[in-house]
């Protein structure tokens, strides 16, 4: 197991540079630069740049450069000195940017995900095993529901009533006053005192979709053998459910840690765009589309990393659970 | 105010700028004296911690007429930015502090840092007087060393600026700026530049007064030789990263991002707008150098509070709700009026109208130097140009997609100018299919099998408009409909929605067919004339080779023909005439030969847009002229908006 998990660890350095190469190449694909961009944007709102700080901003940024130079000279910063560059657009050390950006995206990201196994896990189980009644068919119809709307529109609405009906502070993920403080135990009170909306709704979709695949995993196992023979042996029902078929029935669970976090990031950032979430999405999108591309390929290899370790885990996971998988 | 914002000319001569700022020192002797300060203020003065507000203040402070009355000190005002790169959404509310500024009607230039000025009569050299005793938001005093330093120092040094900022050379020469004493300062041009004081109001024009002197020339070489150590250990490559970050330009983020840096505006930064900031937090200045008729120091408000959206729905939804107190930035386009016009009681807000200063909502540009010479034949064909503007239907376009709130029309100044020109505005804008089908056919472009016309080498009529859908939504429901319109009269077009990138790689490559965009120049002819003759590189979309042979004296591009070349003389001399008159005339002939060539089809006249002031915010203007060059609501003075309650 332990040279399996070592290997998997040097496997992951080639994937890296691949990945990171590849965010860089299609950064970089969409016609125009950065200062292309940064003009179009100024001129939405009908401002002028000076012709001659356009062709300033170009030499300055070294967009001149190559791709290919402009990549190695970008990779070996973050190798030898863990320097991701200078964000175009700020003019600030990409690494002071992308930290905390991250770490929220962690804690929107895990929350998000023990909301939707606590919600999915026993809906899914229920149904399978009262199939058919009303509770099943009163799920069934919540989880198309919840398929059916789209996480945006969702945010939209309760953001509308919350803040036009009830005149609640809406968006953000901390009142005012902390938004800018350093972090204390009051600032993480104040986080998850906001962070229950967004989690809500970005668990609505995903809950739907895993209590479908939990019914289908579990209606799988019940009429097998082993468990008709459990059942004889006069096993209680509560014991015999929880002891092996939905061991069994986790197995898509467990191997789907590793798109969780990159299906988060993606998945959430019309909702971190609609909510005003300070958290890696939307900073994210801004920095494609402004191509700030040593702030993008942060990013993107930051989520690639975390990817790579996610199936790791996920492979470790799935070995202890499901006895049927081994490793030599 | 006038129905609607007069402009006698943006270019009006301030020859008698100083008058005003003589008008409002006369009554500043009685007021240094009653002078009274935000409690805040005059806590920390009491206990030590700020000198005495007349040791702050100038001894003859500018005087700032309040617009409606004087007002109270207090509150903080909330406003909206959205995303990134919207660091002119600040500039346009506090960094307004240039040695003139605009007066509120957008027709003459005013004493601002400078309190009065001379220009010789061939419009070379400026002397500036600064006001005496004005100090930076640190307590440093404001002098004529900062503005030969700034640009000296900075704009002028090749490694920071590897040329010079257009507005500050002539000729292709930069500018010489000396110091006659302390509190004054020559600028000498190298040829005339008659237009240098409206310039200098613009946002483009603050360079004189952006870098303090004493903080930021530790970031110079010159004054630093530690500098390259000192890059290197902020964690950036190099000395000029290290200016920028710390003292930023006129129009980059990094100019608010920074907490120490010196300033003259009525606000400084306590928050910055640094990456991933979801607020942008700005406090009052403690040596703000106006005070009010009664002699009390501006700003009135003790804190601006800028929320970063990431969405406009989501900025409009504050709105709403009343937490915004002045918006008309992202949210003042004509689909959101309903809502807010809707919600003005539950948001507790009135409306403000803003004056266009643009003249054409849409401007169609027609590619005349298209690289296939067949495409190239058609466009230049002035008659092909013609038929197609009488083949559309602007009065149907105008209902549907302006809610009627327009007006056929082409180009040039608005009807309110003094240099409104009839014909430019309003020739071919009537609709007549016949017409335009028998224009068409006489220009040899007969219709083919299939209802659409071919062209004299037997090709289909048919070429793509280039549009921005997420920038101008409106510009593609106006675009659909004269495509139906065109269809009519056999001409095929296809609606070709970019993003805008590429929208602007296509242009800088004269790669498109045609392309649209509105068109300035309606209420300031002079600092936009893009429409009346190949005039910007980027936005002279109908000939963006002509253009570069005008802005590189030749060098490249492609030489214009005859009507083009007169015109780029004309404005020319336009730009390095003083006397008004004179300079009207010059562009009135400018005006005549750009109708009679007519290059661009326009389709209606630019529509005002609008934005919500809350109702318990005083002293804002409720109509304002809406431009990058008079950068609302800054030149409306922000310094003296007051809450009542």
């Amino acid at each position: 197991m332990l040279v399996f998990i070592a290997k998997r660890f040097l496997w992951m350095i080639p994937s890296l540079f691949a990945v990171s190469f590849l965010a860089f190449v299609l950064i970089q694909l969409p016609p125009g630069d950065y200062v292309t961009t940064y003009i179009a944007t100024l001129a939405a709102s009908n401002e002028i740049v000076d012709q001659n700080t356009a062709a300033q901003l170009r030499e300055r940024f070294g967009l001149g450069d190559p791709m290919l130079v402009q990549y190695f000279k970008w990779i070996w910063g973050i190798l030898t000195r863990g320097d991701f560059g200078i964000s175009f657009e700020w003019q600030q050390p990409v690494s002071d940017l992308i930290w905390e950006r991250m770490a929220l995206t962690l804690v929107l990201a895990l929350s998000t995900l023990m909301a939707t196994w606590a919600i999915a896990l026993p809906i899914g189980v229920y149904s399978a095993v009262r199939k058919y009644s009303i509770g099943d068919y009163f799920f069934t119809a919540f989880t198309f529901f919840g398929l059916a709307v789209p996480s945006f529109l969702l945010a939209l609405v309760l953001m509308y009533v919350a803040a036009v009906e009830f005149g609640q502070d809406v968006g953000g993920l901390f009142s005012p006053e902390y938004e800018n403080a350093s972090w204390s135990f009051a600032k993480m009170v104040d986080l998850f005192s906001h962070l229950w909306l967004p989690v809500i709704i970005l668990a609505v979709s995903s809950t739907a979709s895993l209590i479908r695949v939990m019914r289908a995993n579990m209606l799988d196992e019940l009429p097998k053998p082993y468990v008709t023979t459990a059942r004889a042996k006069g096993l209680s029902e509560f014991r015999l459910l929880m002891k092996y078929p939905l061991m069994i029935a986790l197995n898509p669970f467990i191997s789907t840690i590793a798109w969780l976090l990159p299906n988060l990031i993606s998945g959430s950032v019309v909702v971190a765009i609609v909510l005003n979430l300070p958290t890696a999405a939307p900073l994210l999108l801004q920095a494609l589309m402004a191509q700030d591309m040593y702030l993008a390929g942060a990013f993107v290899l930051l989520i690639c990393a975390l990817t790579l370790i996610g199936s790791l885990i996920s492979d470790i996971l799935l070995a202890l659970v499901d006895p049927r998988i081994r490793l030599e | 105010m006038a129905k609607e914002i007069l402009s006698r000319g943006v270019t009006r001569r301030a020859v008698l700028g100083g008058m005003a700022g003589v008008a409002a020192l006369s009554i500043a002797g009685r007021v240094s004296a009653a002078g009274g300060e935000a409690p805040a203020l005059a806590q920390l003065a009491k206990d030590g911690k700020l000198p005495p507000l007349a040791e702050r203040l100038p001894k003859k402070p500018m005087v700032v007429t309040p617009f409606e009355k004087v007002g109270t000190y207090g509150g903080s005002l909330r406003r909206g930015l959205r995303g990134s790169s919207d660091h002119n959404g600040i500039l346009r509310m506090v960094g307004n502090q240039s040695l003139v500024r605009w007066n509120l009607d957008f027709t003459a230039v005013q004493p601002n840092l400078a309190e009065r000025w001379e220009v010789s009569d061939d419009a070379t050299q400026f002397t500036f007087h600064l006001i005496e005793g004005v100090r930076w938001s640190d307590g440093h005093p404001f002098t004529a060393d900062d503005v030969v330093f700034a640009i000296e120092d900075c704009v002028k040094n090749t490694e920071l600026y590897s040329s010079t900022p257009a507005q500050l050379a002539v000729a292709g020469k930069p500018v010489t700026v000396e110091k006659i004493d302390d509190y004054t300062v020559k600028f000498t041009f190298a040829a005339a530049n008659a237009l240098y004081l409206e310039n200098l109001a613009t946002p483009l024009g603050q360079h004189p007064t952006l870098f303090p002197k004493h903080y930021c020339s530790q970031f110079l070489p010159k004054y630093n030789p530690n500098i390259e150590a000192d890059a290197k250990k902020a964690g950036v490559t190099s000395w000029t990263e290290l200016f920028r970050s710390r003292c930023g330009d006129i129009e980059i983020p990094s100019r608010w991002g920074n907490v120490d840096k010196p300033t003259l505006d009525p606000w400084v930064v306590k928050e910055p707008y640094a990456g991933g900031a979801t607020r942008v937090v700005m406090t009052r200045n403690p040596y703000f150098w106006q005070v009010d008729t009664e002699g009390n120091q501006l700003p009135y408000i003790d804190e601006i509070n800028f929320g970063i959206s990431q969405d406009v729905e989501s900025l409009m939804l504050n709105v709403i709700s009343g937490k915004i107190d002045i918006q008309e930035r992202h949210i003042s386009v004509l689909a959101n009026k309903p809502t807010l016009s809707k919600n003005m009681e539950k948001g507790d807000y009135r409306l403000l109208t803003l004056v266009p200063s643009a003249s054409q909502q849409c401007q169609i540009y027609f590619n005349i130097t298209h690289k296939d010479p067949a495409m190239r034949k058609m466009f230049a064909d002035k008659s092909f140009r013609q038929a197609l503007s009488i083949g559309i239907n602007r009065q149907e376009l105008i209902d549907i997609v302006y809610f009627g709130q327009s007006e056929p029309y082409q180009a040039g100044p608005r009807p309110t100018h003094p240099w409104y020109n009839e014909t430019y505005a309003r020739q071919f804008t009537e609709f007549d299919a016949d017409k335009a089908g028998a224009m068409l056919d006489e220009a040899g472009y007969k219709k083919g099998g299939d209802g659409f016309r071919l062209r004299p080498d037997g090709q289909k009529v048919f070429f793509s408009i280039d549009v921005i859908p997420t920038l101008y939504p409106d510009l593609v429901d106006a675009l659909e409909l004269v495509k139906a319109h065109w269809a009519q009269i056999g001409v095929d077009m296809k609606v070709n929605t970019i993003e805008r990138a590429l929208y602007y790689t296509r242009g800088d490559d004269n790669a498109h067919d045609a392309a649209v965009w509105p068109g300035p120049g309606g209420l300031d002819p002079m600092l936009d004339p893009r429409d009346f003759f190949a005039f910007h590189p980027q936005g002279s979309r109908y000939a963006i080779p002509w253009t570069l042979w005008y802005t590189s004296n030749g060098a490249r591009g492609e030489e214009p023909p005859e009507s083009q070349k007169k015109r780029m003389k004309l404005f020319d001399e336009a730009r390095s005439t003083a006397d008004l008159d004179k300079r009207g005339a010059i562009m009135k002939q400018i005006f005549d030969i750009a109708a009679e060539e007519f290059e661009t089809v326009g389709l209606c006249l630019a529509v005002g847009g609008f934005g919500i002031i809350r109702n318990n915010l005083r002293n804002v203007p409720e109509k304002e002229p809406d431009s990058w060059s008079w950068p609302n609501p800054g030149p409306a003075m922000p310094q003296q908006f007051t809450f009542t309650s």
